[in-house]
């Protein structure tokens, strides 16, 4: 969810996707529900090792879809059989198989925009300029970082944790 | 990463179930009887009813092997697996070749060109293409193609089991990029012979791709049922996983967009024409009790389908996946009654017996051949250079 100011925190630097994996696992079971694993690429497993739920995304995408053939229907209906009828050879105004491609069009798009939309929301863009964490994460470095308003917050704890899960470094940083 | 990727990895012989057995054996059975029955009594029934079922078989089989094709031509790894399904599946290209002979005989009954009285009405340009030595020819072509390309390409992976030489993976790359060639062409060209010249005054140019989204989307309906029942068999365990079936789901319901989308491309070409030699195909489906079986494909093949497979829970749910499967391979029996029955009987439907009774023969050929397959060869393609990606395979989305 957005966040609007950065929080500072601990961050586990690890140099192995298995360690990281495990230990994000660990972290979980440790009690902590607000961390985040940072890897430069999605790693299997690691929605289930954080325990992240499934995304709210495909509902956005169902119900804009939805609206969009609605919308579309409503758009043609109201263009060609209210405010200017065409006789089209000779077919009634309303003729549902000519409407079908409008329909899907503004369906795809009405999806396709929203969800994009809802992600944008759900990942707090446009994040102009955060804080760096270490600039190897984009590359081949994976962390986990501990927000200091998580349950159970505790420095030197979290610090000893991750020193126990095999973190390469341990750093107190800001996120977001 | 669930808890599945640890589950032991066991595969053991292949047995089908006594049941299975006895209703291969009883379906083969009322299928002679009725064969038999039907050359005396009822002739055209008899003709109809075995081109539908011939052609639905055919359909499965193709599928099967394009399936097969299209995995290897794109260097699929999480489909490994379960390749050694729709392998099993291809076994049936003999049978579709000799039963493609046997429907020779039925030509005079089935189509204006098979009859030499009614030949000569046909266009000059018709009657060139569809000259009976013709038309044969292109269907063996077909038939001895595919059975050619299933012996290959599904002999290397056969072969692979034993020696587990990779070479052949790369051998069937290449394989499967001719097949995909011909199956263009010659599936095309197979359904516009035995199905769209029985209304020989009609042509439609999407017709080849109609037959071919109804196939594989009919393949992958087959598979699902397969992938379900292996997956919770007593034969495997840890080879095919719900993963597996999550992405047989989503082709499934991809197809079924697909299926819809070429459907409806043939019909609002049509109907906006509305030009008097196009027509005819859907006005013969709308009269005389049509219309219902026109909107129930439209519900039932679509609109069901694709509303029900949308939720990831219900792909990966064996009651809810299993249930749109066979309610596709019905709707694939239906849509293939609707090409071929409007065209006949005064374009009254009539559905009985007969049709059944056929059916059931060619489906009892179909598991029969499959199911020998599967007892003779192992269950999955153990030695695929690709395995290990199908057994790590996770659908995280």
């Amino acid at each position: 969810m957005a966040k609007k100011r950065s929080i500072g925190g601990t961050a586990g630097i690890f140099l192995k996707e298995s360690t990281v994996l495990k230990a994000a696992a660990k972290v979980r079971e440790s009690g902590f529900i607000k961390f985040d694993a940072i890897t430069p690429y999605p790693v299997h497993g690691m929605e289930e090792a954080c325990g992240i739920k499934r995304s709210w995304i495909p509902y956005v995408t169902f119900t804009a879809g939805c609206a969009g053939l609605l919308a579309a229907l409503g758009l043609v209906y109201y263009t060609s059989v209210i405010d200017w009828p065409i006789n089209v050879g000779g077919k009634p105004m309303f003729s549902l198989p000519a409407f079908i491609p409008i329909m899907f069009e503004l369906t795809v798009l009405f999806a396709a925009l929203s969800s994009v939309g809802a992600l944008f929301y759900i990942c707090g863009m446009p994040k102009i300029d955060p804080p760096v964490i270490d600039k190897d994460l984009t590359c081949h470095k994976f962390a986990i970082f501990i927000p200091e308003n998580d349950v159970g917050y505790n420095a030197e704890r979290v610090e000893k944790l991750m020193k126990d899960l095999g973190a390469d470094e341990v750093k107190k940083v800001a996120e977001y | 990463m669930g808890s599945h990727s640890h589950q032991e990895l066991k595969i053991s012989k292949f047995e089908a179930p006594q049941a299975l057995k006895s209703a291969i054996y009883t379906f083969l059975v009322i299928g002679i009887i009725t064969f038999a029955l039907g050359v005396f009594k009822n002739p055209e029934r008899l003709w109809t009813s075995y081109l539908t079922a011939f052609f639905y078989f055919a359909s499965l089989a193709c599928g099967a092997m394009f399936f097969i094709a299209f995995n290897h031509a794109a260097k699929a790894g999480w489909s490994a697996s379960i390749r050694r399904f729709a392998e099993a599946m291809t076994s049936y290209f003999p049978v579709m070749l000799i039963s493609s002979l046997v429907l020779i005989l039925g030509f005079k009954y089935l189509y204006a060109w098979g009859n030499p009285e009614t030949f000569h009405n046909l266009a000059h340009s018709k009657q060139i293409y569809l000259q009976p030595w013709f038309v044969i020819t292109r269907m063996l072509i077909f038939g001895l193609g595919s059975w050619y390309f299933g012996k290959l390409i599904v002999g290397n992976s056969l072969k692979q089991d034993n020696n587990g030489d990779h070479a052949l993976t790369y051998k069937n790359l290449s394989l499967s990029i001719g097949y995909i060639a011909f199956f263009a062409i010659f599936f095309t060209l197979f359904s516009i012979d035995l199905m769209m010249s029985l209304l020989p005054t009609w042509y439609s140019t999407i017709y080849g791709i109609y037959c071919f989204a109804a196939a594989i989307q009919s393949t992958m309906a087959f598979l699902a049922i397969v992938i379900v029942w292996m997956r919770n068999s007593p034969w495997l365990s840890g080879y095919v996983t719900e993963e597996h079936q999550h992405d047989i789901g989503k082709f499934l319901k991809g197809f079924t967009v697909f299926w819809a989308y070429i459907a409806f491309s043939q019909f609002i070409l049509i109907w906006y024409a509305n030009i008097p030699e196009e027509t005819e195909f859907y006005i013969l489906r709308s009269l005389n009790g049509w219309m219902p079986v026109s909107f129930a494909l439209l519900i039932f093949r679509f609109i069901v389908p694709f509303l029900t497979l949308l939720p990831r829970g219900s792909k990966r749910n064996n009651t809810i996946l299993v249930s749109i499967s066979v309610l596709v391979l019905v709707m694939q029996y239906v849509d293939l009654y609707w090409l071929v029955y409007p065209n006949f009987y005064d374009g009254v439907p009539k559905f009985g017996g007969w049709e059944i009774g056929i059916f059931l023969g060619f489906a009892g050929l179909f598991l029969l051949t499959m199911t020998k397959f599967m007892t003779k060869h192992n269950l999955v393609a153990v030695q695929d250079p690709r395995l290990h990606e199908a057994l790590k395979h996770h659908v995280s989305y």
